[in-house]
């Protein structure tokens, strides 16, 4: 692969998303078929009530120890999180790798435009939902 | 409802979003929200959570393809994504201080009024390319594309700074209502950057997933992401975007501008629905 032909990216970028996008689906795939089969003829309405007054709403333990414990003991829950989670961080990879991509490419300009985005990218997605008085 | 019929249902309503939001480059959400809360009773914070899960799917899912075969833009895309993640934060800042419903009327009314220009242009296939100079120049932000035909079409771009300004609203809208930042970006590369509409739409596509993904830690805090509900909406919207994919590729430039004028004015409706108090 010639990593100075612009066109290098288009293809590698293009199997970021592919693989992303296949891998993460298969793993929400196998979670749906799991909760299917557990829960399949229980009534929906008890998992899709919005309550205002419990935030964070507890259809998901967010904490990493909860998702991996979640994940060894086959919960199906458990599972459509970590594949929602790979395919959220599907185009956050594709902005990481075309920093590089740029950077093989010679294209300092761009290499500075999307290191600015990606840094933008993991402050809002990881930082701000800490800060108080954001997001009201 | 059982779990199981609601994973059906919403399966196969997701594929048809997937389609069409992939098509316009706005993401499925503008399907899957108001299925989501006027359809299945759901609140429209987990249908807002589902969103951003169905606009990441639809991004990633047709970008794989419309990246490979050049449609989209790379550099006008990055460029562009510093706007809208700026935007995105600046939203998420100044959202305790802002009515939703204001907004949404506001925002709302904007995509009404931009369906006039757009309108105006209705069977326009390939728009008269601009000279490329200053800020353009110097950045790329030109390109070809093939038709399916054979067709090599070469473009350029022009007023960068107002693509900027109309992508950074895109973003403040995201971040302050996880909604609606797709129809911005494709009007911004349309009516200020002068680009053929395949390319306006298809590197809208590619950036939405980034700015959903900006916004997504705060309904993932929040517990919106259901994966009761997102589960069958991820698979069928990337179902749903793999099909929408080749149909835009195989699709006229002023096939896609009708579409996406029809799918405008329908969410310029349900946002200022929304702001008077319809849960769509």
């Amino acid at each position: 692969m010639n990593w100075r032909d612009p066109e290098t990216m288009n293809v590698v970028i293009g199997k970021v998303l592919r693989y992303g996008v296949i891998f993460s689906g298969a793993i929400i795939l196998l979670g749906a078929i799991g909760l299917a089969a557990t829960n399949g003829l229980s009534d929906s309405s008890g998992m899709l009530t919005y309550n205002p007054n419990m935030i964070p709403h507890d259809n998901l333990d967010i904490s990493l120890g909860g998702l991996v414990q979640g994940l060894t003991t086959f919960s199906p829950f458990s599972w459509i999180e970590l594949g929602v989670i790979l395919l959220i961080a599907t185009p956050v990879s594709r902005v990481t790798i075309s920093v590089f991509l740029f950077a093989a490419e010679r294209d300092r300009l761009y290499v500075i435009i999307t290191a600015v985005v990606l840094t933008l990218l993991l402050f809002s997605m990881l930082v701000t939902p800490f800060i108080p008085g954001f997001h009201a | 409802m059982f779990v199981v019929e609601f994973v059906l249902l919403m399966f196969f309503i997701s594929i048809f979003a997937g389609i069409f939001g992939s098509i316009v480059g706005l993401g499925g959400g503008i399907v899957v929200i108001p299925v989501l809360t006027i359809l299945m009773g759901v609140d429209i914070h987990f249908a807002i959570g589902a969103s951003i899960v169905a606009i990441i799917g639809t991004s990633s899912g047709a970008a794989s393809t419309y990246v490979r075969d050049k449609v989209t833009n790379l550099r006008i895309g990055m460029f562009l994504e510093l706007a809208s993640a700026s935007g995105a934060i600046t939203g998420a800042a100044i959202a305790a201080y802002t009515n939703s419903a204001a907004l949404e009327t506001i925002f709302g009314s904007i995509l009404l009024v931009s369906l006039v220009p757009m309108v105006m242009k209705i069977g326009e296939d390939i728009p008269k390319s601009p000279e490329l100079k200053g800020v353009s120049k110097r950045l790329g932000l030109t390109g070809s594309y093939t038709e399916s035909d054979g067709r090599v079409v070469n473009y350029n771009s022009t007023r960068p700074v107002e693509g900027l300004a109309g992508t950074a609203v895109a973003g403040v809208l995201s971040g302050l209502l996880g909604i609606g930042g797709g129809a911005f970006k494709v009007l911004s590369m349309d009516l200020a950057m002068k680009l053929p509409m395949k390319v306006s739409t298809t590197t809208s596509n590619f950036m939405i997933g980034v700015t959903a993904a900006a916004s997504a830690g705060i309904y993932f805090a929040r517990g919106d992401v259901v994966p009761l509900i997102v589960a069958p909406v991820a698979l069928g919207i990337l179902i749903g975007a793999a099909i929408g994919a080749r149909v835009l590729l195989r699709s006229r430039n002023t096939t896609v501008r009708k579409i996406f004028a029809v799918v405008l004015a329908v969410a310029a409706i349900e946002m200022i629905l929304s702001a008077l108090g319809v849960s769509v």
